[in-house]
Parts: C-alpha cells; sequence; structure tokens
C-alpha cells in the first residue's frame, strides 16, 4: 500500500510518501530528518493525536472549561472520549494544568484544564 | 474629554501584547478599549492547539496563549474597559466609546487598530437558493459550541478549507455529529496542511477540491445543499452537479478585516488586504494612527500577530516621543509577479524592517527578490510557499539605506 | 378536545400591511376585530420584502383604483408614518432613459401622472441628470420629487401594534383551514381556534384565492411572481440620493431592475421578476442575481459585486398569467355570492402606498351597510423602538444614565443597544423568531448578517421566553438554530 503524508513535527511541512503493508513499513521517501520517519512510523503503527474538547463548567464566568488530553493518546479514542466529555463537569474556579478526569478508558488518559476560570461572582473590574 | 497617550482599540492577541510591549517601553496612560465581556478576543473560542509554537516553543490551545498575555495585563495593572465599544473615531485621534457605565469622550496622542476582522458571508458570496435556519459562518458555530454549549446540527457540509472550516470539522465529528464533507472552489486546500491532515484525513471526511455549493434548499431548516464543480474555465460543470442532504452548511470563505472605525476616520484601506495601508513603522496614513494584527492584514498563525503588535510599538513609542527620524520621500512598494501583496505597502523612515506577505499559488523552491530598478537588494529562498501561509522577513537598515524606489516580486 | 370559539364583529385573514391597515383604520369603531395570521408574525407576505418605495402615482392607468388609491396615499403617507413613528424620506425618484426610444414613454409617464394628479413631474435633460446624480448614466429622466421611502417592514409592524393597542387581537400561527357561512355568521375553522364572525375580509395576499375559494365565493387565480433582491453594503450608499428606476416595459411582471436608497442607508438592487410554479418559492437564483448586477451596471457602473451583502426574495400576487404579463387593478369589494364578505386580490404595488386609502375604502364599504360608532379611546399614534445610534450625542449619555442596557452595543455593525433589542424581544404580538427581532430593531441587518450578535440575541431570546436552545427559531416553525446543547446536561450556571 503507498500513501502520502504530510509530516507536522516541523514547519518544513516535509511530504512523505510511505510503502506499506500492514503495519511493517517497507520504503520511507521525501523525509528531510529523522524525526519524520519517526513521525510516519508512529502514523502507521500507532497513530496519536492531541485530544481537544470542552467540559461543562459550574458557577464559572465561562460555561465550558477547554480541555486537552495532558500526551497524545491513540487515534481510535478521539470520538469516545469526545462523547464521554458530554458527562463531565468541573467546579469553578479553575486553573490552567488542573487534572479534569483521570485515567479515562482504563487507558492512563488524563484530561487538563486549558482555561482560567473564575467563579462566577468574581467579575473583571474595569480599569481606567 | 479623556486624554490618553495610547489606546488600544481590541483586547485580543494583538491588542494585548501591543499593550504590553508599550507598557514595558515607559508608556502607562494608556487603555485597551474591548468590546466583549473578557480579554483574550477569538483566542477564547479557540480550544484546539498550535499556538505558541513560535513564541513559547510549546503547543498551546487559544485561552492559555491569551492568558499568558492576559496575566501579564493583570500583573502590570495596565488599564481596560470591558464591555466598551468604540463608536466613533476621526483623523484627530478622539473617540466616542459607549458601555453600561456612560458614553464617554476620548483623546489619544496614538491609537492602535487591534480590531481583528470578522467573517465573511453566505449573503457576500451570493450562494442562489432559500435562506433557511442552519447556515452559519464557522466562526459562529465555533462560539455556540465552545463557549455556550449549543450543537448547531447532526449533518453538516462545510463550504471552505480554510483552518476554521477544517477545525469545525474536526470539533464537530468529536462532538458526535456527521461531517459529510469539506468542499473548497480553489484546486488547493487554503488552511494549513497540518490542519488537513488532523481534522479532515483522520476522520475520513472528504475533501473536495475545485467544488462549491451552487444551491440550498430548505423552507425553516436546511435540508439539502447542491455541490458543483468547478471547470477549468471558471465556470460550474454541469454534470458535477450533486445534491446532498444535511441539515448545516457551515461558511469558512474568507476574512474580512473590520475597519470600518478607520474608514470612519479617513484611513486608507488597501483593497487586497482589507487592512489600512501602512508604512514600516506600521502607521496609517494619519500620523499617530497604528494598525496591527488581523485589521491590518489576515494572519494564520497568532504568533505572528503578537510579535507584529509588538514590532509597531517601536513606530508607536517613536511618534510619542516626537523622534526625528531617518524620514525620506515616501517609497511605495511596488509589487511584481508572484505576490498576492506586501505589507508595509510604503517605506516613509529607514529602519530595520518585518514585511509580511502571501504568495498567489503554492510552489517550491521561491526566492523572494527586493530590487531597486535592476540593483539587488535582497532575496530570501523559501523551500515551500503556500497562500495560506503568511511569510515574514526582516531586512536591515542598512539595505534600505539610500534606496529611491522597491520593487518586490518571486521568482 | 373541543376547539375554543370566538364571536367577532370582522375578523381578517392575513397580517399582511393591508390586513395590518384595515385592522387599524377598523379600530377606530367600537367594533371587535380579530386578525388571522398564518404565519409566527406579520407581514411575512410580501409585505417586508419590498422596495419600502412610496410611490407618487404616475406608472398606473389612469382611472384604476391603483391609481386613484396610490395618489391619495401618497398624499397621506408622511402623516401616517409621523402618527406611526416609521421613518419616511421623500427622496425624490428618477426614471431614467438610457435609449432615444425611452424618450416617448418618459412623456406618456408624465403626462399620466398629471392626469391621475401627481404634482411636481419634470422631465430632466442630460445634463440636469448628472447634476443631481453625478453617478448615474442616463440621456434624460423623469423626475418625481413625491416619490418617497419607507420601511416596509416597520409600517407593518407599526400598523398591527397601533391596532393591538386600539384593542384589535392579533392570532399569530394560525392558519385557516375551512370557513363556513350560518345564516349570517362566518364559522372560520383555523390550525387551532374556531372563530365567528359578522364580516369576513380576505387579505390573504398570495393565497387570496384560496380563502375565497374557501369561503365559496368568486374564484380568482392568483400567479406568483418571484423578485429577487441585493443588499449592498451602507458604504455604498453614497453613490446615490434618489431612487432611480429604468422605464418600465410592458408586458413585463414588474416596474424593471431598480436601485432603491433605504431608510437604513442601504442600497437595494432589484427587484427581478419572473413567474414561478410555487407560491413559497422564495429561492434566489444564480441566473437572476447576476441579471440584478448588469441590470444595475447600466444605470450605476460603480456598482460592484463586493458590496452585496444579502439577497432576499418576495413574491407578487399577481392576477395577470405569464403569458399576458402587466398588471390588473386591485379587487377591492363585497362578494356577490356571499355577502359581508369582502375579498382584497391582487394587491401589488402600489399595495403599500395605498394601504392606508384601500383600508378606508374597506371601511366605508362596511359603513354603508351599519352605522359604526367611534371608539372614544381610540389613539393614532404608536411609539416605536427608540433608535439609539440616531440620537444626539447628549441624548445618547441622557438614555445610557437613565438605562444602562442602552450602553450595552449588541449588533455591532448597526450600533443596536441591548435596550432595543429587548424591547424588540418584548413586543406586543409577542412575536419570538430571530427574524421578528431583526425586524424590529434592525439587527442583524448588518454586513457582518448577525456574526457578532447571533449568539448575544439567542442568550436574550432564551432568558425572556424561558426557551431551550431548540426552540429558538429563525422563522417559524421547523426553523430551529440549535438542535439542543452541546452536551446532555441540563443548564446550571
Amino acid at each position: 500500500m503507498n500513501r502520502q503524508f504530510v509530516c507536522i513535527i516541523c514547519p518544513n511541512s516535509c511530504q512523505l510518501k510511505v510503502e506499506y503493508t500492514g503495519k511493517k513499513i517497507m520504503e520511507i521517501k521525501g523525509a528531510q530528518c529523522d524525526k519524520g520517519k519517526e513521525f510516519v512510523k508512529n502514523e502507521i503503527t500507532n497513530p496519536l493525536r492531541v485530544f481537544l474538547g470542552s467540559v461543562k463548567v459550574i458557577r464559572g464566568d465561562f460555561r465550558l472549561l477547554s480541555v486537552k488530553s495532558a500526551t497524545p493518546i491513540p487515534k481510535k479514542y478521539l470520538k469516545i472520549i469526545g462523547k464521554m466529555t458530554h458527562a463531565l463537569k468541573v467546579d469553578a474556579p479553575v486553573e490552567i494544568g488542573q487534572v479534569i478526569a483521570k485515567n479515562l478508558l482504563n487507558e492512563n488518559i488524563d484530561l487538563i484544564a486549558t482555561r482560567k476560570i473564575f467563579r462566577k461572582d468574581c467579575i473583571y473590574r474595569n480599569k481606567g | 474629554m479623556i486624554e490618553k497617550e495610547v489606546i488600544i482599540i481590541g483586547g485580543g492577541a494583538a491588542g494585548l501584547a501591543a499593550a504590553i510591549t508599550c507598557y514595558e517601553r515607559g508608556i502607562e496612560n494608556l487603555l485597551i478599549i474591548e468590546r466583549n465581556a473578557y480579554l483574550g478576543g477569538i483566542l477564547n473560542q479557540c480550544i484546539h492547539d498550535g499556538f505558541g509554537l513560535e513564541k513559547f516553543h510549546t503547543s498551546l490551545s487559544g485561552p492559555e496563549y491569551a492568558q499568558r498575555y492576559i496575566n501579564q495585563v493583570q500583573e502590570k495593572e495596565i488599564p481596560y474597559l470591558l464591555n466598551s465599544m468604540v463608536l466613533e473615531m476621526n483623523a484627530q485621534k478622539e473617540l466616542m466609546v459607549a458601555n453600561r457605565q456612560g458614553l464617554h469622550r476620548y483623546r489619544a496622542k496614538t491609537i492602535i487598530l487591534a480590531m481583528g476582522c470578522r467573517e465573511r458571508t453566505r449573503g457576500a458570496i451570493a450562494i442562489p437558493g432559500t435562506r433557511p435556519a442552519g447556515i452559519y459562518t464557522a466562526g459562529v458555530a465555533q462560539e455556540l459550541i465552545n463557549l455556550r454549549n449549543y450543537m448547531v446540527g447532526e449533518r453538516i457540509v462545510i463550504l471552505g478549507s480554510g483552518d476554521i472550516g477544517m477545525i469545525m470539522a474536526r470539533r464537530l465529528t468529536l462532538e458526535g455529529a456527521e461531517v459529510v464533507l469539506v468542499a473548497e472552489k480553489l484546486p488547493y486546500a487554503s488552511g494549513l496542511p497540518r490542519n488537513i491532515n488532523q481534522c479532515l484525513y483522520d476522520f475520513d471526511i472528504p475533501l473536495l477540491l475545485n467544488h462549491t455549493v451552487i444551491d440550498v434548499k430548505g423552507n425553516g431548516r436546511l435540508s439539502e445543499v447542491t455541490l458543483a464543480a468547478i471547470g477549468k474555465r471558471g465556470g460550474i460543470v454541469p454534470k458535477s452537479k450533486r445534491r446532498i442532504p444535511c441539515d448545516t452548511l457551515l461558511l469558512s470563505v474568507g476574512l474580512i478585516p473590520e475597519n470600518e472605525l478607520s474608514r470612519q476616520a479617513g484611513v486608507i484601506i488597501n483593497s487586497v488586504t482589507g487592512g489600512p495601508e501602512v508604512d514600516e513603522r506600521g502607521q496609517t496614513n494619519i500620523p499617530g494612527l497604528f494598525a496591527c494584527g488581523n485589521v491590518l492584514q489576515v494572519h494564520d498563525i497568532v504568533d505572528n500577530v503578537s510579535l507584529e503588535a509588538e514590532y509597531i510599538t517601536e513606530g508607536v513609542i517613536g511618534y510619542l516621543q516626537g523622534k526625528k527620524t531617518n524620514k525620506v520621500q515616501e517609497i511605495r512598494i511596488i509589487l511584481g509577479n508572484g505576490l498576492r501583496y506586501v505589507v508595509p505597502q510604503k517605506i516613509t523612515t529607514i529602519k530595520d524592517t518585518i514585511f509580511s506577505f502571501r504568495v498567489n499559488a503554492p510552489g517550491k523552491k521561491k526566492t523572494l527578490v527586493f530590487k531597486e530598478g535592476s540593483t539587488l537588494i535582497h532575496k530570501s529562498f523559501f523551500p515551500r510557499v503556500n497562500p495560506a501561509e503568511m511569510l515574514r522577513i526582516t531586512l536591515p537598515a542598512e539595505e534600505l539605506k539610500n534606496i529611491k524606489s522597491l520593487t518586490v516580486r518571486l521568482v | 378536545m373541543t376547539e375554543k370559539s370566538s364571536l367577532y364583529d370582522v375578523v381578517i385573514i392575513g397580517g399582511g400591511i393591508v390586513g395590518c391597515a384595515i385592522a387599524r383604520e377598523l379600530s377606530r369603531y367600537e367594533l371587535k376585530i380579530a386578525v388571522l395570521e398564518k404565519e409566527a408574525d406579520v407581514g411575512w407576505g410580501i409585505s417586508c420584502r419590498n422596495s419600502g418605495v412610496v410611490h407618487a402615482g404616475f406608472n398606473y392607468t389612469s382611472g384604476t383604483l391603483r391609481a386613484k388609491l396610490c395618489v391619495k396615499g401618497n398624499k397621506t403617507f408622511e402623516k401616517l408614518c409621523q402618527e406611526l413613528d416609521v421613518p419616511f424620506k421623500k427622496i425624490g425618484k428618477f426614471v431614467v432613459a438610457l435609449k432615444k426610444d425611452e424618450l416617448e414613454e418618459l412623456k406618456r409617464l408624465k403626462e399620466q401622472g398629471e392626469k391621475n394628479g401627481v404634482e411636481g413631474l419634470k422631465i430632466v435633460d442630460e445634463k440636469e441628470l448628472k447634476k443631481a446624480e453625478p453617478h448615474i448614466r442616463g440621456i434624460a429622466a423623469l423626475y418625481s420629487p413625491n416619490t418617497a421611502i419607507t420601511s416596509p417592514y416597520g409600517l407593518t409592524i407599526a400598523l398591527a401594534e397601533n391596532a393591538h393597542k386600539n384593542g384589535v387581537r392579533f392570532f399569530l400561527n394560525s392558519e385557516v383551514t375551512a370557513i363556513k357561512k350560518n345564516h349570517s355568521e362566518f364559522e372560520i375553522h383555523t390550525n387551532s381556534k374556531k372563530f365567528q364572525a359578522r364580516y369576513l375580509i380576505n387579505c390573504a395576499g398570495l393565497y387570496s384565492d384560496k380563502i375565497s375559494r374557501l369561503t365559496g365565493a368568486e374564484k380568482y387565480r392568483i400567479y406568483p411572481c418571484r423578485g429577487e433582491y441585493f443588499v449592498l453594503d451602507k458604504n455604498a450608499s453614497h453613490l446615490i440620493d434618489h431612487l432611480v428606476y429604468p422605464v418600465p416595459k410592458a408586458g413585463s411582471g414588474g416596474l424593471g431592475v431598480h436601485i432603491t436608497p433605504t431608510v437604513d442607508g442601504n442600497i437595494l438592487l432589484g427587484p427581478s421578476n419572473e413567474y414561478v410554479k410555487k407560491k413559497d418559492n422564495l429561492a434566489a437564483t444564480s441566473k437572476v442575481m447576476k441579471k440584478l448586477i448588469d441590470e444595475s451596471r447600466d444605470f450605476l457602473p460603480l456598482i460592484s459585486g463586493r458590496d452585496i451583502i444579502r439577497s432576499y426574495a418576495g413574491i407578487r400576487s399577481k392576477q395577470a398569467p405569464s403569458s399576458e404579463g402587466g398588471y390588473w387593478d386591485f379587487v377591492i369589494e363585497e362578494s356577490k355570492i356571499v355577502s359581508r364578505f369582502i375579498n382584497l386580490v391582487g394587491i401589488e404595488s402600489p399595495g403599500l402606498t395605498a394601504a392606508q386609502p384601500i383600508a378606508q375604502k374597506v371601511v366605508q364599504m362596511i359603513h354603508e351597510k351599519e352605522s359604526l360608532k367611534p371608539n372614544t379611546n381610540f389613539t393614532p399614534f404608536r411609539k416605536g423602538i427608540l433608535c439609539f445610534e440616531e440620537q444626539s450625542e447628549t441624548m445618547k449619555k441622557n438614555l445610557i444614565r437613565e438605562d444602562p442596557d442602552y450602553g450595552e452595543i449588541i449588533c455591532r455593525c448597526e450600533k443596536v443597544t441591548k435596550k432595543e433589542i429587548l424591547q424588540a424581544i418584548d413586543n406586543p404580538l409577542g412575536a419570538k423568531d430571530l427574524v421578528s427581532i431583526k425586524y424590529r430593531s434592525r439587527a442583524m441587518m448588518g454586513r457582518c448578517q448577525g456574526g457578532y450578535c447571533l449568539t448575544r440575541i439567542i442568550e436574550l431570546l432564551r432568558e425572556k421566553y424561558d426557551l431551550s436552545p431548540q426552540e429558538i427559531t429563525l422563522k417559524g416553525n421547523h426553523s430551529s438554530l440549535l438542535t439542543g446543547y452541546r452536551s446532555d446536561e441540563v443548564e446550571i450556571s
């Protein structure tokens, strides 16, 4: 099987052509460095992605908390985790980096906060 | 009338960076005016990552990127107004601002325009058909989902392969909707390659290049769109018409810098960028009126927005200090082949100058050439160029000294 | 489940401008009046979708109702708008000839106008035209100083609100399904309630033929003829000051593609005219869209596709079939088959201009049958929503001081404040759709077409009417904007 990938490791965005069967790679063409080859190997054997989504907030100055997986997770879990976020909620205040959910799917998938949330009665004061 | 040294209109990425840099350079009598209830602008709804790769060498989400600047604003106690809209601006740099506390008049020695941009709408691209519910620009859908916790539809067609469209394709899929396809009228995607991968290929969402929506059906709510291929001469290929049942059409068909206030004040707007015409200091045709960020030119990477905002503050401070700069006869930069636009459009003083530009078409192994007549001033090599990616280079002052004209082209 | 039944003196079927104008005129008398409107708000047929022109009356064959009622309406329009707090601008019109063979028609129109009682008509030459309208092309023009513009949706809503204030009951979302007459009373069935009336007035516009048939009265046939429009960005408004029309072509369905400034400061291009098969076919078509630009450019070369912010369409109720084109006269008469059933059929242009005289004519018809007792509580005055943006600086300051909701700008493009939007949401007729809010406040009419304000208006609507996300509709049933919450949890914050 032949497939093209655009490498996302650095802004060079090398176009990589890969020949492979199942999970066995025969040839990689077009990579300008080893990171690209590593990237393509992962893409074929075990593609990982950072999950990005949101979770409901209780009593916060924003309704939704943006979250991400602490580390890239297997691509096949993205949609399921997405669905699971619908059932999650968190109390304000929230700090960036705070762990919102631990070990989802028993696969060590943690979701961490990517937004700072204040309690609703704490408002930005108009200055000036 | 309240007097300020610097007023920054817009508290998004550009406004925040400009304010902090001005403050760090000694300006305390400044004010950010923001219409939303929070700082950070559009970054607040951009919950995806990829922000900050250049500035902070890490991949942040929009809110995280914004928070880094908001933290500095809070720590430095830089004054800002929220829920405040600038209603009027004139060439004397006077503003009329409305908020719940009243109607206020300000006069500023310098104004930094950082209002960002708005989305091109269905009406503006004149898609035929009925006008049912279910047609959104991608940014509005993004706000509804990411900030307001609403779902817009179940079966989505996206027109336009800009970054926002592709990001929303992924977002909607992860939220349980079915994204049928993304159609793009150009022969290439208009967003970043990594988004094509991570938003479309990852979820097997087809990307139909050279296609557009030619009809919309549905009386109350959208029920179907008709797609067609665009032929070599730009017309519709009749046999390619396909009817796609769907309940939502998302449009990601371009961003337009929001320059209504600028126009009102008499700022000359460039018809290609949609933003003010500026010189190497980021100054518009009105002395003391500067522009940076999406209001000046539509950016793709927020890091460049911050860098641009930081860069123009030099001009702002210089103006406030009444510096006698290395003024020259105004040189209009002549645009040659291969380039859609270059910012700045003119040079009025000699200094280290950052040029931003976009190419006309994708290409490999291109060189950007600056010339004065037939004399080479500068050239830069780019292994790969793409209209979706703004390019920036710095020309040092020595290279620009004594030039009487300047052309730039891509070879 | 039994239907609730109500007995009225007059039931008006159709809440367009004609129905609402009749309701208002009738409310000057002590009558129990109801207006039945099948849509979720008044005016959603042609009344809100036309050019908003108050015609002078030279386009219409002398002696016709169209001519007489138009001239009468034109003379009293400014007063009507003042009473109802609706914008009115007498900007005048040029009917422009591009070719020599159109000059004859200009002369004919002038003569016809003068015969109809129109004042001030004047033929101007190329030089005078250029002086008045430097960007317009033409070799000569007929100038009509008494042609004006108004807000067609603003007026329809104002008429309805004033009628409502004066006791008329409006039943929205009420589609008439059957009509019977028992001796002296009509029994009108709708999809919700049953009504009884002594007089029944058919103002159903596109469906006036259907209503007449349901009543067992005269057979009419309405041919839908669609008109598409483009709305241009306010940045293009400096291009013209007056209405600019082409010389009308005989046998077409309309007055030709014209260029119309609006009272809000936009420019309209259109309408087109093409007969369509379905009465609800409001689609814009690429063929016509191109034609609109091309024909407008004949007069105003500086127009560009870049200025377009929106397109929309309306459907004329034509009595003339497509093979014939042109116009038949208004039908405003008591049925000869069913007594006390009054038919208004084929009210197309100049229906807006003639709305009040049409209504007065209907009142007269009832007056001839029975003495009508004046309603001593009648007030002709209605105050609309105060437009913040148009106020002086001092006034703006005072408004915000008295009510901080004036200080919060929700629609950025049109500078519409939270106060105005709340007032639009809290309208007397109880209309809840986004289009209803738009027509009352101007929000979402700007160049970003709701890009900034839509999400904010949704929150205000939800708050006021305690609506779930899926109950927010654009324009009536089946036009939900949202499928629900993103996550299934019930909203807590």
